[in-house]
């Protein structure tokens, strides 16, 4: 089957006065339709601007794709005109972002945000456009929720704007949707609400779900594959419970070694990968990763690692030395 | 003790509130502040009083003249003497100070109006591109609309030259190409060189049947514009030709600006307007770029453009209602500023056309009556200017409060 995205050798810099930024530095992967992609890593290391790169809503200047393919349903996005792209966004592409406070225009109400993309991509006059608005919002479970369309976004609280932000992504049934860390704003109780509401939708509504975050956590319930991207490169790549068992890079590793377990002793301190993420101005030669590495070897700083394939299932690995991670972590 | 069962317990259920908007919460804040309330009192005297006067209290300047009324104190019921009452008293000309103050004071308003509608309307609209297209890429269709109003604004002072007003059409021309074949020899010199020259012949060619000496200034400028042309201009450029040109309107004092506008359109109440309008423009453009910008960094700016939103609808829906405020709070305190600097203009005999009345000119033509007592003919027309100024003031800054959404009442 032809995967619903394709992406090849990405590369996305940003032109600012201190040097150029490597935020995305040649990433490859591809997702099937109504997979759910978890996208994990930590503050910085390319994954939201990955995100905006397939929207292609990169700001530019400073910002520029620089090379590589997105194929969306056999199309290059990047090869679109503007004009072509706008109609891509929002219709079969949706996004979803991080601060539900911000995402929403304080001086309309909801429902006209909302009803506004179905005008505008369903050519829907404005009563279908409110009355599917008042459906959405059922949906994604505001109660009352057509008494509701007529507030304004600071009548609802943050959980609610983030739901409502939701149906506004759903609007158009979008073959894709890109969730760029929609709960790290949330308190714990309504992460979950928003996390299991995801999750029933994708299964209903048969999307594909690229969900980014930092929370090792909410991918595990969520998704079957995940990238882990560090510094603009994926790291490693493939089945959740595959990674999750056999990490086999040492940033995995230490990522899944700083979670805190329910099983844990008592005053058992958490451990925390040492160092900083590399300066993306002035990338190092080898691995990005070789710096804060308790594996590290001559090669690691000579030279990248390609991401290769290990073992029989899906499961990449960019590292010189992963058999010796997989056997310690097992 | 009564029983009761929970259905019977008041909940208000927080759904069904009512659905009140940020204006509708800034008004009641505007309402309930006193220094608001009264600004907002004078301001409708004002309005009203100048509104009325105007259409039902006729007054005809150039017939009012009575020389044995002259600079006679303010009375407040009619004599033997003097059959009627003035309240403000007389002037030099034995005109009623009072009538002359509600007139004037439409002339006073008027200008206001019309000169901050100048600098808004022109400054806002600058601002508004600056701002906007300095965080937004340009669509291809805009980049080809910049270069053509580019090139033909550029070439406008070889055109001038040269006296031949078509070549600014043929350099607009020259800048959409220049936009559309973007990729043509793109960074190589030699596409500097193609442009230029084609600038070159565009400007000198029709300016050799005026002189060869006009042709050669006329082809080094047209070269010059064409080598501008053949950059890959963008929305940065764009912005700092309007903040670069606001800049150079804002080097000169503002009074003398306006007093040198109103020197070459020559005196009148009009061209007062005009003068007063232009020097306010970069006032607005570079408010309305800044909050333009702030707004831009905004999420729902950027959800907008994910669902798909074209420039024009994310100006129109996200940008424009989001800068209001600011706007219309400079808009209120700038009319009190307009007032004064048309009082300015009219005390040193450029603004109104002497009959006419106008407050300004009230007090150029008065205070020289001074130092024989007559106080009242000074003190009505400035207490008029100095109110008007207190009274837009104050609901400038009730406005300020009113619409900071910090301060919202839950």
């Amino acid at each position: 089957m032809e995967p619903l995205l394709k992406i090849k050798d990405l590369v996305t810099r940003f032109y600012t006065e201190d040097g150029v930024v490597h935020a995305v530095n040649g990433i490859s992967y591809q997702m099937d339709a109504s997979e759910t992609l978890g996208v994990v890593g930590e503050s910085g290391c390319g994954k939201s601007v990955h995100a905006l790169s397939i929207m292609r809503l990169i700001t530019s200047p400073p910002g520029k794709i620089e090379g590589g393919e997105i194929l969306f349903d056999g199309r290059d996005l990047l090869k679109l005109t503007s004009n072509e792209m706008r109609h891509i966004r929002g219709a079969e592409i949706a996004m979803v972002f991080q601060d539900p406070m911000t995402s929403l225009n304080p001086v309309f109400t909801v429902g006209f945000q909302i009803s506004e993309a179905l005008m505008l991509h369903r050519a829907m006059n404005k009563k279908e456009a409110r009355e599917q608005a008042g459906e959405l919002l059922t949906l994604v479970g505001i109660p009352a929720a057509r008494q509701r369309l007529d507030d304004y976004p600071h009548q609802f609280s943050g959980g609610m704007r983030q739901r409502a932000m939701i149906a506004m992504a759903l609007s158009c049934d979008p073959k894709l949707l890109i969730a760029d860390e929609p709960t790290t704003a949330l308190d714990v109780t309504i992460q979950a609400q928003i996390v299991n509401l995801v999750k029933r939708l994708q299964e209903d509504l048969g999307m594909a779900v690229m969900w980014i975050t930092h929370d090792l956590g909410v991918v595990a319930e969520l998704a079957r594959n995940i990238n882990v991207m560090y510094a603009g490169y994926i790291v490693e790549r493939g089945n959740v419970k595959q990674i999750y068992k056999y990490p086999s890079h040492p940033y995995t590793n230490g990522l899944l070694g700083s979670l805190p377990r329910l099983n844990e002793a008592p005053g058992t301190k958490l451990v925390s990968i040492p160092g900083l993420p590399p300066d993306l101005v002035a990338l190092p030669r080898g691995c990005p990763f070789a710096a804060r590495c308790t594996y590290v070897v001559d090669q690691c700083i000579e030279e990248m690692p390609p991401l290769q394939k290990i073992g029989a299932q899906e499961h990449y690995v960019a590292c010189w030395r992963w058999e010796d991670v997989r056997r310690r972590a097992a | 003790m009564a029983e009761i069962t929970p259905n019977e317990v008041g909940i208000t259920d927080f759904a069904l509130r009512e659905h009140r908007s940020l204006w509708y919460d800034a008004w009641r804040r505007l309402i309930s502040s006193n220094t608001a309330r009264l600004g907002m009192f004078i301001v409708a005297l004002f309005v009203l009083s100048s509104v009325y006067a105007h259409y039902f209290w006729p007054y005809e300047p150039k017939s009012d003249l009575d020389y044995s009324l002259k600079l006679k104190p303010p009375i407040l019921a009619p004599t033997e003497e003097i059959e009627s009452a003035h309240y403000f008293g007389t002037d030099k000309l034995g005109r009623d100070i009072f009538r002359r103050v509600i007139h004037g004071g439409w002339n006073s308003l008027r200008v206001g109006f019309v000169a901050v509608g100048i600098s808004l309307s022109i400054g806002g609209l600058l601002g508004l591109l600056a701002g906007f297209f300095e965080s937004t890429p340009l669509s291809s269709r805009e980049h080809i609309f910049l270069h053509g109003l580019i090139g033909a604004v550029l070439s406008l002072l070889s055109a001038w030259i040269a006296n031949q007003y078509f070549q600014a059409v043929l350099f607009a021309g020259l800048g959409a190409v220049a936009a559309i074949y973007n990729r043509f020899l793109a960074g190589k010199p030699a596409r500097f060189l193609s442009f230029g020259l084609a600038g070159a012949i565009f400007s000198g060619a029709p300016a050799l049947l005026v002189s060869p000496y006009i042709a050669l200034v006329c082809a080094i400028l047209g070269a010059l514009v064409g080598v501008i042309l053949s950059q890959p201009l963008g929305g940065q450029f764009l912005s700092s030709i309007i903040m670069r040109a606001m800049d150079i309107i804002l080097s000169f004092p503002g009074y003398l600006l306006a007093i040198a506008i109103v020197a070459f359109l020559g005196p009148g109440l009009e061209k007062g307007m005009i003068a007063i309008g232009v020097v306010g423009i970069p006032v607005y453009a570079r408010l309305v770029r800044s909050v333009v910008l702030s707004v831009m960094q905004k999420e729902y700016i950027l959800a907008a453009a994910s669902v798909g939103e074209g420039h024009g609808r994310i100006l129109s829906r996200h940008v424009v209602p989001n800068i209001l405020s600011p706007i219309i709070v400079q808009t209120t305190m700038g009319l009190a500023n307009a007032i004064l600097s048309a009082a300015a203009l009219g005390f040193l005999g450029l603004g109104a056309i002497p009959p006419e009345p106008e407050w300004g000119a009230m007090l150029g033509d008065s205070y020289r009556y001074l130092a024989s007592g007559a106080w009242w003919a000074v003190v009505f027309p400035g207490l008029a200017i100095m109110l008007s100024v207190l009274g837009f003031n104050l609901l400038g800054d009730g406005l300020r409060d009113a619409l900071d959404p910090k301060l919202r009442i839950i």
